[in-house]
Formats: C-alpha cells, sequence, structure tokens
C-alpha cells in the first residue's frame, strides 16, 4: 500500500509587505510611519502525496507555488494550517527531517563555484553523513545516468548552464531524499538538455519511489513527468487532478482538424459551408480547416463534416494543453465560474 | 506553529525518529578544507587584505617606540613597544572575524536558504570560514612578523604564569570578537545594512583594544571605558598578559570581564539567531 509522504491541511500563508508611494517625500514619510499591506500568497490548500508520486505545481508567476514549497521544505513558517512531510513538522527544521529531503532551485546554486564538483558532493556527503562506499556508488549511479563523466574535473564557474543544472541535481540527490522538491529545474535550458533531465528525473523516481512536487512554467515538464497536477492560482488550489482531466474541465471543447480534398468546389476553403451553431472557425486557409466544438457535440459535428464536405483528412484533438493553461492564467474570473466537482 | 496532522486511517508514516547526532564534526571539517580548496586559488586577494590589516598596528608601533627612544614611556621600553605591537598584529589577526562580513549577504542574497536546508547548522558554514581563514592569513602574517621581528628587536620576557594564561585568554578573545561580530551580522534579518554596526565595532576595538595605544598609556576616561567595555577583550588583553603589563589583580578582574562579556556575546548571538530565523522564514528569505 502506498504510503502518505506529505500531508498538507488547510495551509496559508499571508505576507506583510511595507508599501510606499513612489519619490522623495514619501520615502521621507515612510521612516516615520511604515504602511503595510497584507498578501495573501497561499490559501486554505489541502492535498496528500503518495510515494512514489511525481506532481507538478502549476499556475502563473507569484500563484503561491513557490511559497508553498517553502513551507513545505522548512523555510517558511505557515500563517495557519498543518503540514507533515514524512511524518515531521517541516518548519520545525529537525536535523533528522532535513536529512531526508532535498529541495533544488532553478535559480540558486548550492555548488561552490571555484572548486570542481566532485569536491562540493563530497562535502555535501559529510554533511549529510554519506558513508563513503554508498556515496560512490550513488554517485556513480547519478553521474551515469546524466551523461556527465567529462565535467568532474573542471571548476563549476565554467560550466554552461545545463551542465551546472546537472550537478545541482546530483548535489540535491546524492543523500537518497525520500522526498524531492524541485523549483523550476528546467529554468534557462535549451530543448534537448530539458529533455534529457526530464528523461532523467523520471528515471530517477521510477528507480528510488521518491515522492517529487515539480514546479514549472515548461508545460513540456509536467506533460512528460506529471500524471497529476494541482493547478494553484491566487493562492487558491483550483484542481488537483489527472492533466488530461484539467484540459477536459477547464476547456470544455475539442478541436476537430479537417483538410479538404483540392477542387472541392466550395472556394479553396469551405466558405460557402454551412456550420451548425456553436461551432466556432478557429483557421481556414489552404484547404484546411480547424473548428472548436463543445465536447459533448464533437461526434455529432465530425458526422455533419463528414457528410457534407469533400474531406481528405479529419482528425479530433484536445486543445494544446497550453492554451488551457494559458486560458486559467488570464481569466481573472475564474474562481467564481469553476465548473462543477474541480478538485478532489 | 506546530502541527498536528495525524496520518489518516489505513496510511502510515516511515519511522521519523528524530536521532541525528547533534555535532557534525566530519561535516564541519569538510567545510573547512572545501574553504581552502577555494581560497587558496584566490590566496594572493587574502594576503592583501591581511597586509592591509597590519598596517594600523605597525604604524603605531612605529610611532611608540620613536617616542620611546632611548628612555621609557610609562615604563615601558622601545624593545618592549616592539614587543608589544608584534604580538598585537598576530593576536589581531588570530582574532579578527573576517568570516561576519559575509553574513550580511547571505541573509540578503538569499543564500541563507541553501544554508537552511542543510542538516547542518548554519553556524558550521561561518565558523569553518574563520577556521580555514585564519590558515590562510596565518601562512602570510606569521613570516611578515618573524622577519619584523629580526630587523626590529623586540623585548619579551614571558613568565610561565603569563604565558600560561595567554592561551586561554587568546581563545576567549577570539570566541568574544566572533560572537559580537556574529550577532550584529545577524541584524541583516532585520535591517539589509546592519554591516555598518561591523564597521562601528571595528573602529572601537581600534580606539580601545589597545591597537591606538597600550590600555594602560590611555587617559583616565578611555581607560575606563576600555576596562569595562567589551573591546579590548577582543584583543588587546591577551597581549597585555603576554607582555607581562599586568598585576595578577589585573589579570583576574580582566579574565573574569572577559568571561563574561563572552557569556553575553553567546546569549545574544543565540537570541538573535533564534529571533531571526523565526522573521526570516516569517516573510520569506
Amino acid at each position: 500500500m502506498a504510503k502518505a509522504q506529505i500531508i498538507v491541511r488547510n495551509l496559508s500563508k499571508t505576507y506583510r509587505v511595507p508599501e510606499r508611494e513612489p519619490g522623495l517625500m514619501a520615502s521621507l514619510r515612510s521612516l516615520v510611519r511604515r504602511t503595510t499591506r497584507d498578501v495573501e500568497a497561499v490559501r486554505d490548500i489541502s492535498f496528500i502525496i503518495e510515494e512514489g508520486e511525481m506532481v507538478g505545481f502549476i499556475g502563473p508567476n507569484g500563484a503561491g507555488k513557490t511559497t508553498t514549497l517553502k513551507m513545505l521544505s522548512g523555510l517558511l513558517y505557515p500563517t495557519a494550517g498543518e503540514a507533515r512531510v514524512l511524518g515531521y513538522v517541516p518548519w520545525e527544521r529537525s536535523p533528522a527531517y532535513l536529512q531526508r529531503i532535498s529541495m533544488v532551485l532553478g535559480n540558486k546554486s548550492q555548488m561552490l563555484w571555484d572548486i570542481p564538483p566532485l569536491d562540493t558532493f563530497h562535502v555535501l556527503g559529510e554533511i549529510y553523513r554519506v558513508g563513503p562506499v554508498e556515496l560512490k556508488q550513488t554517485l556513480d549511479e547519478l553521474i551515469e545516468l546524466l551523461e556527465m563523466e567529462e565535467l568532474l574535473a573542471k571548476p563549476v564557474r565554467n560550466f554552461s548552464l545545463g551542465e551546472r543544472m546537472k550537478c545541482e541535481l546530483v548535489a540535491g540527490l546524492l543523500h537518497r531524499p525520500q522526498v524531492l522538491f524541485l523549483d523550476e529545474p528546467t529554468l534557462g535550458l535549451d530543448v534537448s538538455m530539458q529533455g534529457r533531465l526530464r528523461r532523467f528525473l523520471a528515471e530517477y523516481n521510477r528507480r528510488s519511489g521518491v515522492a517529487a512536487i515539480l514546479t514549472s512554467h515548461y508545460m513540456a515538464d509536467v506533460v512528460a513527468l506529471c500524471p497529476r497536477v494541482i493547478l494553484i492560482h491566487h493562492g487558491e488550489l483550483l484542481y488537483d487532478g489527472e492533466l488530461s482531466g484539467l484540459a477536459a474541465r477547464l476547456a470544455p471543447f475539442k478541436l476537430i482538424r479537417v483538410a479538404l480534398r483540392t477542387g472541392n468546389g466550395l472556394g479553396g476553403n469551405g466558405d460557402g459551408f454551412d456550420l451548425p451553431a456553436g461551432v466556432d472557425v478557429v483557421e481556414r486557409e489552404n484547404g484546411r480547416l480547424t473548428l472548436r466544438v463543445a465536447r459533448a457535440a464533437a461526434p455529432e459535428v465530425t458526422a455533419h463534416v463528414l457528410n457534407s464536405l469533400p474531406v481528405a483528412d479529419l482528425a479530433v484533438e484536445d486543445p494544446p494543453i497550453e492554451a488551457v493553461i494559458d486560458q486559467i492564467y488570464q481569466d481573472e474570473t475564474l474562481e467564481g465560474s469553476l465548473p462543477e466537482g474541480v478538485g478532489r | 506553529m506546530r502541527g498536528t496532522v495525524q496520518p489518516a486511517p489505513g496510511r502510515s508514516f516511515p519511522g521519523a525518529d528524530h536521532k541525528a547526532p547533534a555535532v557534525n564534526l566530519r561535516g564541519g571539517w569538510a567545510l573547512i578544507k572545501s574553504t581552502w580548496a577555494m581560497w587558496i586559488q584566490h590566496r594572493g586577494f587574502f594576503f592583501l587584505l591581511a597586509f592591509g590589516w597590519m598596517i594600523p598596528p605597525l604604524i603605531y608601533m612605529f610611532v611608540w617606540s620613536t617616542a620611546a627612544g632611548g628612555d621609557t614611556v610609562s615604563g615601558i621600553t622601545r624593545g618592549e613597544f616592539v614587543a608589544y605591537y608584534l604580538v598585537l598584529i598576530l593576536v589581531n589577526q588570530l582574532t579578527y572575524s573576517q568570516a561576519n562580513w559575509t553574513v550580511g549577504d547571505v541573509i540578503r542574497s538569499g543564500d541563507m536558504n541553501t544554508w537552511l536546508l542543510r542538516p547542518l547548522p548554519p553556524i558550521y558554514n561561518t565558523l569553518s570560514t574563520e577556521v580555514a581563514g585564519k590558515v590562510v592569513y596565518m601562512a602570510f602574517v606569521i613570516p611578515v612578523t618573524a622577519v619584523l621581528a629580526l630587523v626590529l628587536r623586540p623585548e619579551l620576557h614571558v613568565t610561565p604564569r603569563d604565558g600560561l594564561v595567554f592561551l586561554p585568554t587568546l581563545v576567549m578573545a577570539w570566541a568574544l570578537r566572533f560572537f559580537w561580530g556574529y550577532w550584529l551580522a545577524l541584524l541583516a534579518f532585520w535591517a539589509t545594512r546592519a554591516d555598518a554596526l561591523l564597521a562601528l565595532q571595528d573602529a572601537l576595538v581600534f580606539l580601545l583594544a589597545g591597537q591606538v595605544a597600550p590600555t594602560a598609556l590611555l587617559p583616565d576616561p578611555m581607560r575606563s571605558a576600555a576596562t569595562i567595555l567589551p573591546f579590548r577583550y577582543m584583543v588587546g588583553f591577551p597581549v597585555e598578559v603576554l607582555s607581562g603589563q599586568l598585576s595578577s589583580a589585573e589579570l583576574w578582574v580582566g579574565f573574569a570581564f572577559q568571561a563574561a562579556w563572552l557569556a553575553v556575546a553567546v546569549a545574544l548571538f543565540v537570541f538573535v539567531w533564534r529571533t531571526g530565523v523565526r522573521r526570516y522564514s516569517a516573510v520569506g528569505g
């Protein structure tokens, strides 16, 4: 039976931030009387993550993803609510807890810049009390998985961003954590390096059974690694479930792509074709049509198209996940209008 | 805020045993070695820093030994002034806490997060920089002081009592200067430019810790201030002990002051660290 590694209940975090108008007078005034404003970064979120699960945290910038990760890794006290990770209260920061988790930050380095990475790995091995035999075994395994033998002898300051990120992952994993927090691990990397790190993380997760939370703005990361996603927006949990379910619930439509036979007598693009009500034409060029229809109406519309148009090819697709996410991020009024049953 | 989440029925936690030994000497030693490895690459920079810290005591050595000439100033001969200042250069270097200057940056830049995520108290990082630094600086300061001693003919007559007391007063002087600077540096949790207070500490050490003049030669209000305030016990006091300037009574009173100030510094450090980390984790790094 899978164990619950991360339990979060009604967790909230409110920051008090200083606020002042621009300008010299305002800055003098703020010396005398500081005005502050409360910002609710995370509001009342709850979820459970089990052993071996890899969960994607998605949401626009400032949604509260990193704040949540910081609370779970013990860097932040919550304002309200509870959390247990591996049975520990994270923000008590017990050394035994820190020994069992790891947080890899795409925009922060824990490598020592002036010396080769192997030296940093050995320092971390001592800090985490990893025995020499086990350390060597783990290092060999990680270095092989990441194909980075050639990097071990040169100082980290000479590394490219991708090379450095490989080192960050090794540094974060060499004590074999049971829970892994990955904050933007592929930030700024090129497509092929992103792909390599994704394959590594998937393989590592399969081998080790580590529970992991991943935040990323690259949907490809989430699609490749996380069967389950948690969507956070304005600090609130809007969705927790399968990625495909997110598209189905929040973008309840399908795309029908049609390629028309040439010489079809309809002006090349099917211009004269009558569409049933509720069907939008998204694209119409060079004998190709893309239609957007409600999920439920898709079979009916497809049949209609096949019957009334000279179709060379036809495909029914889900909208691209990026488009769904973008729609959510932009929709400020989403909170009030979420479909029934979103979340779990 | 203490959580009280219990495992839901049918779920279980892996053993949360809370049993990690409190002190991790191997981790500390590994940090020291890595700091050496990094600093050796920039040794020229650190030697220049050490050279800079030697200059003010050297100037005052020349001022006082010239003033004494063939005679004495308040019973101190030229050779004794030279000895006093050469010991002071070594003690000043051994007790100077360079590591404290970087603590504020670590807090401001958010690198404190990396330290806080490790199962090792962050003071290990600062302490290992301290220890590693001493070795690198001493590699420069000891040969230079030795050459100066050969050229300037110091007069140093160490009694067994003074030699014996010197070591503990030196260690306590380092600890006092370190923890005093550390609690000041940790104020960066609240005020981003708390380092200015470190500069103030340096200035007071310069005035009251036997650099401008041995404490015994200071005019009265300053001498009383030097006796009461912590700064003399960071540098001047062990130097006075080794150069035999103190009576038994002065020595034990000084020792008591030094121990008391050290206790205050450690208590302030513990308090500021705890409240600081609490604040840091309340407002976010």
